[in-house]
Parts: C-alpha cells; sequence; structure tokens
C-alpha cells in the first residue's frame, strides 16, 4: 500500500456572518491523498472545497481538526509543511510588470531558494514549462497559455512533493489544455510528485486522476477511484441497438427484458438519423453489465429475425455520479 | 530579513518601473510646485543666494490728526509712498520704495476690503490720537499707550510678515525719535520692541505701552525727530526684509504639495496589499514557508522606503528647479543635511503610517481607492497644501492635525535654517509610528481569518 501524502483528520471550518450566526463551511472531513497520485477532489460550487483546500494550504487556520502533510501538521508545523507544498492557482498570480524570470525568482526565494540553486531551479522550471526563451519578457505580454505555465513553473519551482492545482486549465485553448494536462500526468510519473487537483471538467479530471473524492455541503461524500466510485453508485450501462424496422413488437422487448441477465429495462423508441436522411428505429436497454449481455441480445434478435445495424454500449461516466451523489451537475 | 528585503525590492521596483505612478508620485508635485510658485510669487528677478521680495501691495490709511508739532502718521506715508516728484531713480535707490507698492487710503472700511479682497497684502491702519499720545510737551511729559494696526491678507503670508516688520520698526523709530537717548530710555527700548513683538506674533496690533516710568528721562524729542539725520525710515530697512526674504516659495510649495501626494504614494502602496489579495499573488506567498510577520513588514516597510524615495526624489528634484531658475546651485531646503535627513524620515513615517492604518480599514481595492483619495485629499487641503492655512485662525487647529502641516512646517523650518524642529520630529514620529502599528496589526488579524 502507498504512503500517504497527505492526511486530513476530522477537519472543520465554522465562520462568523454578519448578525453572528455561525456557518459550517467544512464539517469533519477526512481523507488520504497516497504518495505519488494525482487526487482529485471535486464538488459543487460553494461546496466546501475551497476552504478545505486553503486549511491543507495553511492560508487559513481551521476551526477543529488537522491536515498531515509529510508528516508535518499544518497547524503546529506550517513552515515545514510549507515547504513540502507547491500551489498553482486557478488565478494568474503572478506580478506582471515583472518578467517571467523574475516572478520565479521572487517566489523562489519566498521558499528559501537562494544564490546557484535558484539560479538552476529556475532555469529547469523554465525549460519544463518550454519558456527559456522568453524568460526575460514580461507577464503581461504573454499569451493565456504562457502565463498559466508560468503559473505552474511557479508552483513547482522548489520540487515539492505535493502540488495543489486549482482549475489549471480554465479558459485556455485545447491545445495548451493538452499541454498541461500532459505536464500534470508527467510530474507525476516522471517527478513522482503527488498532485491535488480542482476541476470543473470532468471528463479531464476522469482521464488522469488516480482517486477522487467529492465533497458536498461541507461534508465528503465520495472517495475512491473514478470505477470504484461507479461501481459504489451501482450506475447501468446503456446499451443502444439501432434497428432496421421502425417497428418492434412487445413480444421482442419482453424476450430481451425477461430473457438475459443483469437487464433492468428495454424501450423502442423512433427518432431522426443523425444525418437527417430520414427516422430509424432504437432500442434502448439498461444493463448492469452491458458488454457481458451483448452475446446474448444478439442472439434474441436472431431468432426474432431482427436485423440490428449497429450496436453501442455506452458506460456510466463520473459526471453520472457526480448528478446522482449530489444533484447538482459540476458545472452549477 | 532576507525575505523582508526582497518584498521592499519587490515593491520598489513594481512602484519605480510604473510610469504613471512615476507622474503622480514625481512629476506632478513637481510641475505643480514650480508653477504655483512662480505664479504666486514674483521672486525668480534676481541671482544670488537671497530670492528678493518687491511690490508688496500695501494700503495706508493715516487717521492721524497730529498734534501741536508734528503728524507721526506721515512719517509712515513718507517712509512707503514715492513723492509725486520722485524719478524712478531716486525710488530704485530706496529699499522701502521698491520693496512696497503702497497706495493711501482714506477710508479704513475700504482698506479692510481692499485687503480682504485679495487686492492688498495688508492695510497700516493709524489711529487718529497717534501724534497725540506719542507727542511729548511740557504739559504732557509721558508717552501714552496707542497702536498702529496691521490688517493683514490670509493669503500672502510673506507679504503679511514684512508689513508686520516695517510697521514694527517704523513705530519703534518713531517712539525713539520720541524719546532722548538716554541711557535709561534705550534701556526701555528694548523692551517696547519685544512687547511689539509679542503682540505682532499674538494678533496684529503693535503696542506702546505707557511711558510714565520714563517721563524723567524725556527731553527735546520733537527736534530730534524732525531731524533728518534721525530719520527712522533708514535704519533698518535692509534687516526687515533679511529673515522672511529667504524662504524660497518652492519650499513653501513644494513641500507642502510633495507631502499631499506622498499621501497618495503611501495609500496606494498600503492598498497594494489589498491588490494582491484579490490577484492572488498574496496567498501564494502565505502559502509559502514565509511567516505571516515577514510578509507584513515587508509590505510595510515597502510602503516606508518608497515614501523616502519619493521625497528624496523630489527634493533633489525641487533643489534643481531652484537652482536652474536662479541661475545658480541653491540649497533651498538648507543645508543642515542631518536635520534634513531625519525630516526626510520622520515624514515618510507619519505619511506612511496614516497610509497604512487607512487602508487597513478598508475591504475591497476599489474602496481603497476612493478613502485613499478622500484621506489625502483633506489632508492637503486642511494641512496647507493649497493656501495658507495658518492665516486662517479657525482652520489652525485643524491643520495640526495633518502630516501635511507638520511636515511642511519642518522643511519651511530648515530652509530657514531653524533648528527647532524637534515638535514636528515627534509628532511625525511618533503618530506615524503608532498609526503603522495599528494598520499592521489589523492587517495581521485580517490576513489570518
Amino acid at each position: 500500500m502507498q504512503s500517504a501524502m497527505v492526511e486530513v483528520q476530522t477537519l472543520s471550518k465554522e465562520f462568523t456572518r454578519g448578525k453572528g450566526e455561525r456557518i459550517k463551511a467544512v464539517n469533519a472531513v477526512s481523507l488520504t491523498i497516497p504518495k505519488g497520485t494525482i487526487y482529485s477532489l471535486l464538488g459543487p460550487n460553494g461546496a466546501g472545497k475551497t476552504t478545505t483546500i486553503s486549511m491543507i494550504s495553511g492560508l487559513i487556520s481551521p476551526t477543529s481538526g488537522d491536515a498531515i502533510i509529510g508528516g508535518h501538521s499544518i497547524t503546529k508545523e506550517p513552515l515545514q509543511a510549507k515547504r513540502l507544498l507547491g500551489v498553482v492557482p486557478q488565478e494568474i498570480a503572478l506580478y506582471p510588470q515583472l518578467s517571467a524570470r523574475q516572478n520565479l525568482e521572487f517566489f523562489g526565494k519566498m521558499y528559501d531558494l537562494r544564490g546557484d540553486v535558484l539560479r538552476k531551479r529556475v532555469d529547469e522550471a523554465l525549460e519544463f514549462i518550454d519558456l527559456t526563451d522568453r524568460q526575460k519578457d514580461k507577464i503581461e505580454t504573454f499569451s493565456g497559455g504562457m502565463k498559466r505555465r508560468v503559473n505552474i513553473g511557479v508552483g513547482i519551482l522548489h520540487q515539492p512533493q505535493l502540488l495543489y492545482m486549482d482549475e489549471p486549465t480554465v479558459g485556455i485553448d485545447p491545445q495548451n489544455r493538452r499541454r498541461i494536462l500532459d505536464t500534470v500526468m508527467k510530474m507525476r510519473d516522471e517527478l513522482g510528485m503527488t498532485v491535488l487537483y480542482t476541476s470543473h471538467l470532468m471528463e479531464e479530471v476522469q482521464e488522469i486522476s488516480d482517486q477522487v473524492a467529492i465533497i458536498d455541503h461541507g461534508e465528503l461524500i465520495a472517495q475512491g477511484s473514478v470505477s470504484d466510485l461507479i461501481q459504489q453508485m451501482g450506475e447501468e450501462d446503456r446499451l443502444i441497438l439501432r434497428v432496421s424496422t421502425q417497428q418492434v413488437s412487445d413480444a421482442v422487448l419482453n424476450a430481451i427484458r425477461t430473457g438475459i441477465d443483469g437487464i433492468t429495462s428495454a424501450s423502442f423508441e423512433t427518432r431522426m438519423r443523425e444525418d437527417k436522411s430520414g427516422q430509424e428505429g432504437v432500442i434502448v436497454i439498461a444493463a448492469l453489465r452491458g458488454r457481458r449481455a451483448l452475446p446474448h441480445l444478439i442472439a434474441v434478435a436472431n431468432e426474432h429475425n431482427l436485423e440490428i445495424m449497429s450496436v453501442e454500449v455506452r458506460e456510466p461516466d463520473l459526471e453520472a455520479v457526480f448528478l446522482r451523489l449530489t444533484g447538482r451537475a459540476l458545472r452549477d | 530579513m532576507y525575505k523582508i528585503l526582497t518584498i521592499v525590492w519587490k515593491e520598489l521596483y513594481l512602484t519605480f518601473t510604473n510610469r504613471t505612478l512615476l507622474v503622480i508620485m514625481v512629476i506632478t508635485p513637481l510641475a505643480l510646485a514650480t508653477i504655483i510658485s512662480l505664479a504666486f510669487s514674483q521672486f525668480f528677478t534676481g541671482s544670488g543666494s537671497d530670492v528678493p521680495i518687491r511690490d508688496i501691495p500695501v494700503v495706508i490709511v493715516n487717521l492721524d490728526q497730529g498734534s501741536e508739532s508734528i503728524n507721526y502718521g506721515q512719517i509712515f506715508i513718507d517712509a512707503l509712498v514715492p513723492p509725486e516728484n520722485a524719478t524712478e531713480a531716486d525710488i530704485a535707490d530706496n529699499p522701502l520704495f521698491t520693496l512696497t507698492n503702497a497706495v493711501v487710503f482714506t477710508s479704513v472700511e475700504d482698506a479692510r476690503a481692499a485687503v480682504e479682497s485679495g487686492e492688498y497684502a495688508a492695510a497700516i491702519l493709524i489711529p487718529a490720537d497717534f501724534s497725540e499720545r506719542i507727542a511729548i510737551s511740557e504739559d504732557k511729559p509721558a508717552i501714552e499707550a496707542t497702536s498702529v494696526e496691521v490688517y493683514a491678507s490670509s493669503a500672502l503670508a510673506i507679504g503679511k510678515l514684512v508689513i508686520r516688520g516695517i510697521a514694527e520698526q517704523l513705530t519703534n523709530s518713531i517712539a525713539s525719535g520720541a524719546i532722548t537717548a538716554s541711557a535709561t530710555v534705550e534701556a526701555l527700548f528694548g523692551q517696547i520692541a519685544a512687547d511689539a513683538l509679542a503682540s505682532a506674533t499674538s494678533g496684529n496690533a503693535v503696542a506702546i505701552p505707557d511711558g510714565e516710568a520714563i517721563s524723567a528721562a524725556i527731553g527735546d524729542a520733537a527736534t530730534f525727530a524732525s531731524d533728518s539725520r534721525n530719520n527712522p525710515l533708514q535704519v533698518q530697512a535692509e534687516s526687515i526684509t533679511g529673515e522672511a526674504v529667504t524662504l524660497n516659495p518652492l519650499v513653501l510649495f513644494g513641500s507642502s504639495l510633495t507631502i499631499f501626494f506622498m499621501m497618495f504614494t503611501a495609500t496606494g502602496s498600503a492598498a497594494s496589499m489589498l491588490e494582491e489579495k484579490r490577484d492572488g499573488t498574496l496567498d501564494r506567498i502565505l502559502v509559502s514557508p514565509t511567516p505571516r510577520s515577514t510578509i507584513l513588514l515587508g509590505k510595510m516597510i515597502g510602503v516606508f522606503v518608497i515614501c523616502v524615495f519619493q521625497l528624496v526624489m523630489l527634493i533633489v528634484a525641487l533643489t534643481l528647479v531652484g537652482s536652474l531658475v536662479s541661475g545658480e546651485l541653491q540649497f533651498i531646503f538648507g543645508t543642515q543635511w542631518g536635520l534634513i535627513a531625519l525630516a526626510v524620515l520622520a515624514t515618510s513615517m507619519g505619511t506612511a503610517g496614516l497610509g497604512v492604518i487607512s487602508m487597513s480599514l478598508v475591504r475591497t481595492p476599489e474602496q481603497a481607492n476612493i478613502v485613499g483619495g478622500i484621506i489625502s485629499l483633506a489632508m492637503g487641503l486642511f494641512g496647507g497644501a493649497f493656501f495658507a492655512v495658518d492665516a486662517i485662525p479657525l482652520l489652525q487647529p485643524i491643520s495640526r492635525l495633518t502630516v501635511v502641516w507638520w511636515g511642511s512646517d519642518l522643511f519651511r523650518k530648515l530652509s530657514l535654517g531653524q533648528t527647532d524642529i524637534l515638535l514636528n520630529l515627534a509628532v511625525l514620529l511618533g503618530l506615524g509610528g503608532v498609526m503603522f502599528a495599528i494598520g499592521t496589526a489589523i492587517f495581521s488579524r485580517r490576513l489570518a481569518t
């Protein structure tokens, strides 16, 4: 079993509103982030995600509980814990009037880097984000994607063991997004970094994450690998059978429903073809293990002389799990 | 310490590489001070270390009915108003004629109105019984108390000082001419002058006390006074202009405008804390292994150092402008370098402290802009950046609550070669230090939540 990079222990945070009303933003959240993994924290807006991460990174003090980063308590040994942590915030937290190199040098000094070590790390970071040739240009002259890369460069400059990345792909083009996602995976695979990741883009979370935690109303409601979560939730596959006829008898549908294990429902509908060339018949089937049901399904179709034009298996995704758990889409 | 210096360097770099900020911080106050100084004074006509004052507009109202032998009030007119047949050379030769541009009015009300309208710097008002009270005869062997009123304009502070000085000298001279120069009387003259000076600094009346105590020493005073060789008007005309004219208007306007603009710098620099919070760079530093106290100290020292730099740059620039205008190197802020350095530090502390505490009370950069602007303008307005607040009695106590007044008064004193600046230093350093500490504590508490 992998050892833990971060152990969050019943972390809670209360805020006081204007009229003395106490609001519990985070309620006894506990989670473990294994070393060398990409761990995504998901939650709708206002769920307590930012507050949790602010406490883990030492930006705000918890009302109760603690977070242990690499063996150091963020409340009792904040400087030691912070030394292991790198942060890539969602906003471009750089000084626009300073050059890329000056920004890296300034933040490097804040992480106690000096002299030759600082110079070497800055050079390495510039190379890593592929901006060595633009190092002397001011940030204000950079494109959005380049700024994001410098933003990442500052986060990894001191070679942290844990890197927190808050929506690092927001507002950038697909090409740069791909580049950033590759960079994140490269940091895990080549540098052995642990990455704490947040995003509103479910598909990228699903692609890169080893572990996912879902937080809502200040509480952790699910945690595990993507496949585990989907399985735990009992989400069903959907099988879409396009058939040649525009009419299917109830006998066929009953045979599908009752004659094949794992199928929970089957219905027929006609819909416009994707190329708009006319109507087509579609049988929509819900199954717990869709792929296993396929051979049986084809056998039933043959028995009833039903010509199958195409079959599509749609597996449940993280979006569906999230929707089911929180009642909201991640973008809400 | 290394991290504090790194943060301070970053603050300085960001400030002094921002052209817009530099224009606001240095070019604007420099240009304003130069323009105002040139527009409101007629100083830059000569060269040399003293900048001459000339043609101070003054009005004389002589209500004096005279005594049996002489009209002492007429002496004021003769001293300041050139005779009709005077040539330009005559006028140029007489320092009082060139120093003032005096006219005679017959109505006290008209004279006061003319001063109030700003047309004249001051009015010298001589009472009807002036000669009668001063004159000495066998029947009246003692001088009686009387006074000449100097009604001064609030706008022209230097002109007012000069006219008051002339009136004091004339009055003293008349008194000395009217009293025989015995040893006993001479001793009393010192008292008269001191009383007159005290009176002049507390109000506008120049008093002559009852002379009963010296009546025994009085001789042929009328003869003495009428002797042209004893004409008191010639005696101390040079010294009248002495102290006042060494105050360069660039110091007067430059120092107050500089501190006024420093207020904007101080509030703006302190507000950068809020901007950095909004932009995420402050949080980025806060999640690094840098103690919060180090971050705050670096930011706050940055505010202070920026103020110091701005003040030094403006002092140098104003000195250069003053030298360029006069045609030779002039240290218009004086040459007491140690005291000037102390003044720079104290004034910067005062402005930085005010900037920090005012910005600690607001939440957003937008609020900071509004509040900073209001505070700076109020400080400038009541501190004398735009007009002479000391000339308005009502505003005097309010002006003492502003950093602008204490700072500009400090540089005014240094410019005049004075060294009694302890109170100014204490106020600026004390007030600044306290505000700095409170503001920093508030910022610290806010960052922790």
